[in-house]
């Protein structure tokens, strides 16, 4: 009677683990999958910063913090996949998240950077442009003002001289 | 008509010169001061080439900081350390990674005429944002986690390198004429292009050998 109830109970227990086991399988594997895509988005977060902070340096601005901020959102990056490696996908998709929030930020201190660059260089540019414009007339007017004294100068100099013919 | 013609008087030495001369260098210098007061607005719209070389450095230095001492005769459980160091001369902030690899004396190298990197796989990375002429290092440590040794083969399957387990699987037999058993760690340079959005190999690698002695 107890055997054949122990036996009962036996089976419905391994029943139920084995009615589990898929859905335990299947989690593992989804929260690896959602692990591996946090590693691709947190990649391509600082990717996407580092091309947005090359362009605000390439337009004069000062990245030098941004490049330490984009060091330590590649370190999250790298301690994500060693999570991921170790399989702890929890700690890999937590460092990950950490990572993109990281390239998101640099991203957008990148913008405002390369705004501050861009109206820096406008600035500079109407400076240089007007400095210039300003420079060339007076250069200009200098040298055609000049040029009649420059000739008198030739000239009397010229009528001071001996000429060899004359000698000859 | 008279003073348009050449008039010699060697004692003053200027007036060897005619006025078409004298009116050349008058021209020629307005034209020098033009170009001198413009050069700031040119400079917005000319891009003069620095003319320096672009290049980036790749080096290891032993424990001690200095370029010897490098970790050689290896055993199994022991660590080792080097450094990574990297400088970038590219002109503008540089997206690094570095791809470490392990091989015997057989498995390919890096074919530096070609630009191809290793077809090993990468056993470990390393990222680093480097600004124009910085430079970035850091500290290596590795060991040997698991190593065999059969008759004149020897066999490692895992190291340690930074507190990560990789599995390497790389074996190599008895060298006679340098009595050992020899591995390369080496260590490939490559760089992120932003116009393939995605890294590229940039034709450096250094690497060290290792000697399994137990």
């Amino acid at each position: 009677m107890w055997a054949s109830r122990l036996r009962s109970v036996s089976v419905m227990v391994l029943l139920f683990v084995l009615s589990l086991s898929p859905r335990l399988a299947v989690s593992a594997s989804n929260i690896q999958e959602v692990a591996t895509s946090a590693i691709s988005a947190a990649e391509q977060s600082v990717a996407q910063a580092y091309e947005a902070v090359l362009d605000a340096e390439r337009i004069g601005g000062n990245v030098s913090g941004l490049i330490v901020r984009l060091n330590d959102a590649a370190d999250l990056l790298s301690e994500a996949r060693m999570a991921f490696d170790a399989r702890d996908f929890d700690e890999a998709i937590r460092f990950a998240g950490l990572s993109s929030e990281v390239g998101r930020e640099v991203g957008d201190a990148a913008a405002r950077v390369r705004v501050e660059a861009n109206q820096a260089l406008a600035n500079r540019s109407w400076w240089f442009t007007g400095g210039s414009i300003l420079g060339v007339l007076v250069v200009l007017s200098a040298c055609l003002l000049g040029y009649p004294h420059f000739k008198r100068w030739y000239y009397r100099r010229l009528l001071k001289m001996k000429p060899r013919v004359g000698q000859a | 008509m008279v003073l348009s013609t050449t008039v010699e008087d060697e004692a003053e030495g200027w007036a060897s010169m005619t006025f078409e001369d004298y009116r050349a260098l008058f021209l020629v210098t307005s034209l020098i001061g033009v170009l001198l007061v413009a050069s700031p607005a040119l400079s917005l719209v000319v891009s003069f080439s620095s003319g320096v070389e672009k290049f980036s450095e790749l080096w290891l230095l032993g424990p001690t900081h200095m370029a010897g001492d490098y970790p050689f005769n290896v055993r199994v459980g022991e660590q080792y350390s080097f450094y990574l160091g990297l400088g970038n001369h590219m002109g503008g902030s540089v997206y690094y990674a570095v791809y470490v690899k392990f091989r015997n004396q057989t498995q390919p190298l890096p074919n530096a005429t070609l630009s191809e990197p290793s077809s090993l796989p990468s056993l470990f990375e390393f990222r680093a944002f480097v600004s124009d002429s910085g430079t970035w290092e850091e500290r290596v440590v590795f060991s040997v986690l698991e190593a065999s040794r059969v008759e004149n083969s020897s066999f490692v399957n895992h190291l340690l390198i930074d507190n990560r387990t990789v599995t390497v699987g790389s074996s190599v037999i008895w060298d006679v004429e340098k009595t050992g058993f020899f591995y390369q760690l080496f260590f490939e340079l490559w760089i992120y292009d932003v116009t393939l959005h995605g890294f590229g190999f940039h034709n450096r690698f250094v690497g060290i050998w290792l000697n399994m002695t137990g």
